[in-house]
């Protein structure tokens, strides 16, 4: 077991590279520069700006100054906010996603299981029908139409929940956190529905219950922890999104995380920010995707590394 | 000013997004857009777009920025808060001579820093040649460039000295100016042969920053020297890049000096708290040497760009004001009628550019007639908050300039200029399958709103000359690239923003081959008329050789005028002093909270 996660964890710094790579390479394939605007700069101006940021140096000397910042986990100085370093960025955006994410998804998991597990336990019945039927207009429903429609009623018709800004943990995330989770919420039932079912059916889950067990120790004892192994497949690369931003629920309710940051340094170009936010994007998935992986061995007895 | 908005289309749901709250706008019936309480104090809650670049007035260059910068620093001018031109900031009176070459300005000795310390002439040299260093890269040094010895400071460039005499090198036309030699081997590739002579056995030294044409006469006296005539200097000077930042805390602190705790102000306001992504404090500086007439405590300018959100939360009642453009087409009739709907013309002109370079526009004709053929006043009302425009300089704006007017719409004229350009049957008749559409496409930046004009003009042409020119759309960087490389085939979409309050802002982008000047059109005589017109001491005949000169810029027609935005934004009626001016940047120490219904407008 610790073999294996050593081994995953060294494979990590290859893939980050990787990864960073080709995310410099495109950059580079995109056209403009951060410091482009509507307005053609002159070419002194642009001179002092290309030599301040070293970009009049060899590709290669580029290239090798963001893989060696990457290793030593400094991103440099973001460009477009004009030397603010990008950990310091990150220092205080990911708190932000992640709390927001975080609540988002414990939200899911405790009302996609709850729904799931009760659906599953009465098939066919019109709980399982509706529940069912509300999860898949979580699915369905985007959540830049829930996200607007929630404000409409909650925040621009009975004013009772701000329409957005961020005030930390206050009531300023319940809408944004509502938006988030819903689709997730909605994953996790069915999935829950679906991994109960199958467990319910099966063998182990007869002899338990012809041993004489009580419904709820079947249940919770013998049935959850197979039920829910789909559900923990699909956590991993979620949380892993989630911590790290989203950028729509972000934009819609004014959220200072990582998403709007994501997306600006992108449409700005700006290099060492968007590197550092994919390496931590991608050390964050490949973290959670080890975790899920460990914890499969831990739940279901079948496995092992 | 650059615009700064980069309208993000999160997957494309903007439409869908303001039709659904959209339903929400119809079904208020009160004089106002949502709530009006007013907030507890004198505190107001701002909205001024995208996440500043920066709070060194110096680096960032945008207009949200410009908006907090207006209440930090404090420039030798300021900003008129109905008409924004420029009214005495720290220099409480100035003087114009020599021609319009020389300027001194006259500092309030009660200036004060927001740590204490005295504002002295000193600090804005400090800050002239602090903006000008090349290893600031600043994006805005352009602003000073009409500053003496200003671009060659900032170039890199040199002087020429002979090494026994100790003499400079001087053109000779103009003894009292020295020859600048640039540091770019390709500029200096390109000089004459004449200079090249005289340069021949004399030692190259650089311009400094003490050569730059900015000197302290003595405390609170500054001389600033152009390089050409400049009248318009004293409205350049309330821009974001002259206005005065902080020698000791720059020298103290590095590159960090704008954080909060650090940041030393010489506004009517100073730092706070800065939540990059959320907001940014401000609060009244008691330093400020007119603090006895702010009112506001305190502004939280919040850093949001979408527009949905803004005013929701402006109808919610959680801010107080919202920027520019903050209302979008699709809400615009259920808000325009309302008492906290503001608006007026803004110093911007959208126009579409011409390759000239290129057939068939290198055609005057050609381009004369695509310019008829367009019904400016049916794009106008398409448009809503736009106003038409046949001239280049957007009206409205100065008051005392005579505008000259351009070619209205006519589309007789149009065909008959193609007929006369070539493209007619053998009967002499306007024949649009000879004209070779195959070479022209209309390129613009992608954008929901780009691409209603571009259709809107696609369908004129179609109409009115039987033309139907492809429409092309780029990612926006790209599309810079493209425009100013001239890339594109025949027409191009622009926009321009004044920097400063003068028909010169607008004008002056074709006095150069390059740069903003992306049409390829280029006459010595335009810019021989614009010299003339700034050399001007009387500003009423100023306003006429400029209008001139602009009746000569339309009549060679490198561009399609087509219309001036209008500033479209929201305020709430408790907010005073705060008004629908040309640039949308508040001299915030004339706003306050009124709390008496009584008063509010």
């Amino acid at each position: 077991m610790l073999t294996f996660i050593a081994r995953r964890l060294l494979a990590t710094v290859p893939m980050v590279l990787i990864v960073v790579s080709l995310t410099w390479g495109l950059i580079r394939l995109a056209p403009g520069n951060f410091y482009t605007s509507e307005r053609a700069l002159p070419p002194a101006i642009e001179r002092n700006i290309r030599a301040k940021y070293g970009l009049d140096r060899p590709w290669h000397v580029q290239y090798g100054r963001m893989l060696s910042n990457t290793l030593r986990g400094d991103f440099g100085s973001s460009l477009r906010y004009a030397g603010e370093p990008v950990n310091t960025i990150l220092a205080k955006a990911v708190p932000v996603s992640a709390l927001l994410g975080g609540l988002a998804y414990l939200l899911a998991l405790v009302v996609g299981i709850t729904a799931g597990t009760l659906a599953a336990l009465r098939q066919n019945s019109s709980l399982d029908y509706a529940s069912m039927a509300a999860a898949l207009v979580g699915i369905s429903v985007p959540n830049f139409v829930l996200g607007p429609t929630l404000v409409l009623v909650f925040a621009l018709t009975w004013f009772w929940l701000p329409p957005a800004l961020w005030n930390g943990f206050s009531r300023n995330l319940i809408l944004p956190v509502l938006t988030l989770s819903a689709v997730y919420m909605a994953y996790i039932a069915r999935l829950t529905r679906a991994g109960m079912l199958e467990v319910l059916r099966s063998n182990y889950i007869r002899t338990a219950r012809a041993k004489g067990l009580d419904e709820r120790t079947v249940l919770i004892r013998h049935a959850m922890p197979g039920g829910l192994l789909p559900v923990l497949s699909f956590s991993g690369p979620a949380v892993a999104l989630l911590l790290t931003g989203t950028v729509v629920v972000e934009r819609i309710f004014a959220v200072p995380g990582l998403g709007n940051y994501f997306i600006n340094a992108n449409l700005n170009r700006d290099e060492p920010l968007i590197i550092g936010i994919v390496a931590f994007t991608s050390i964050a998935v490949l973290t959670l995707n080890l975790l899920v992986d460990v914890a499969y061995a831990l739940v279901d007895p079948r496995v092992r590394y | 000013m650059v615009r700064a908005q980069h309208w993000v289309h999160v997957l494309g749901t903007q439409a869908l997004l303001l039709t659904l709250s959209a339903c929400t706008t119809g079904s208020t019936h009160d004089r106002y857009f949502g709530k009006v309480a007013p907030p507890a104090g004198q505190t107001l809650r701002y909205i001024t777009g995208s996440e500043p670049e920066s709070l060194d007035p110096q680096i960032g260059n945008g207009q949200p920025e410009a908006r907090i910068y207006a209440a930090l620093y404090e420039g030798l001018t300021d900003y008129d808060p109905k008409t924004a031109e420029a009214v005495p900031g720290l220099a409480e009176r100035w003087e114009i001579g020599e021609g319009n070459t020389s300027y001194v300005f006259h500092l309030r000795s009660s200036a004060r820093w927001s740590d204490g310390r005295p504002i002295t002439a000193h600090d804005f040299v400090y800050t002239v040649r602090r903006g000008l260093t090349p290893a600031l890269a600043s994006r805005s040094a352009y602003m000073a460039y009409e500053i003496q010895y200003a671009q060659a400071y900032n170039e890199g460039s040199a002087f020429a000295r002979d090494p026994r005499s100790g003499e400079f090198v001087t053109p000779p036309a103009d003894p009292s100016q020295r020859v600048v030699v640039p540091s770019d081997p390709q500029a200096r590739a390109q000089l004459t042969p004449e200079v090249e002579a005289q340069l021949a056995g004399k030692t190259l030294v650089p311009v400094r920053p003490e050569d730059v044409g900015v000197e302290a006469l003595d405390d609170h006296t500054v001389r600033i020297r152009t390089a050409r005539p400049v009248p318009y200097l004293p409205g350049l000077l309330a821009h974001q890049f002259f206005r005065l930042v902080p020698r000791h805390a720059i020298e103290q602190f590095g590159d960090r000096w704008t954080q909060p705790g650090r940041l030393v102000s010489s506004g009517p306001f100073t730092l706070a708290d800065w939540k990059p992504y959320d907001r940014i404090v401000v609060v009244r500086n008691p330093m400020y040497w007119g603090t006895a007439s702010v009112r506001l405590e305190s502004i939280t300018f919040y850093a949001i760009e979408e527009l949905t959100t803004m005013l929701n939360l402006y109808k919610a009642g959680e801010v107080d004001a919202l920027s520019n453009h903050s209302v979008p087409i699709a809400w615009f009739d259920s808000i325009s009628g309302l008492a906290d709907y503001m608006n007026r013309p803004e110093i911007f002109t959208e126009y579409y550019q011409f390759n000239v370079d290129r057939a068939p526009m290198n055609d005057r004709r050609v381009r004369r007639a695509f310019n008829l053929a367009v019904d400016k006043r049916a794009l106008a009302r398409f448009k809503r908050t736009a106003q038409p425009l046949t001239g280049f300089v957007p009206e409205g704006i100065f008051p005392d300039y005579p505008y000259p007017k351009g070619d209205d719409f006519d589309v007789a004229r149009a065909r008959a200029l193609l007929v006369d350009a070539g493209y007619r049957d053998a009967q002499g008749a306007y024949d649009p399958s000879r004209f070779p559409i195959a070479d022209v496409e209309l390129t613009y930046n992608t954008s929901e709103s780009n691409r209603q004009v571009t259709e809107f003009m696609q369908a004129q042409w179609r109409q009115n000359l039987g033309l139907t020119v492809p429409l092309r759309n780029m990612e926006f960087r790209t599309f810079l690239n493209v425009r100013t490389k001239r890339e594109y085939r025949g027409i191009a979409r622009a926009g321009w923003i004044g920097d400063y309050m003068d028909p010169f802002t607008f004008l002056d982008l074709f006095s150069t081959r390059s740069g903003n000047n992306g049409t390829g059109w280029f006459e010595p005589e335009y810019v021989r008329m614009l010299r003339r017109a700034n050399a001007e001491p009387d500003p009423a005949k100023r306003y006429q050789l400029l209008a001139n000169a602009e009746a000569y810029l339309l009549d060679a027609q490198p561009v399609i005028p087509l219309y001036t935005a209008s500033t479209s934004w929201l305020k709430k009626p408790y907010v005073m002093g705060m008004y629908a001016n040309p640039v949308t940047i508040h001299p915030w120490k004339y706003v306050y909270i009124e709390h008496d219904p009584a008063k509010w407008n």
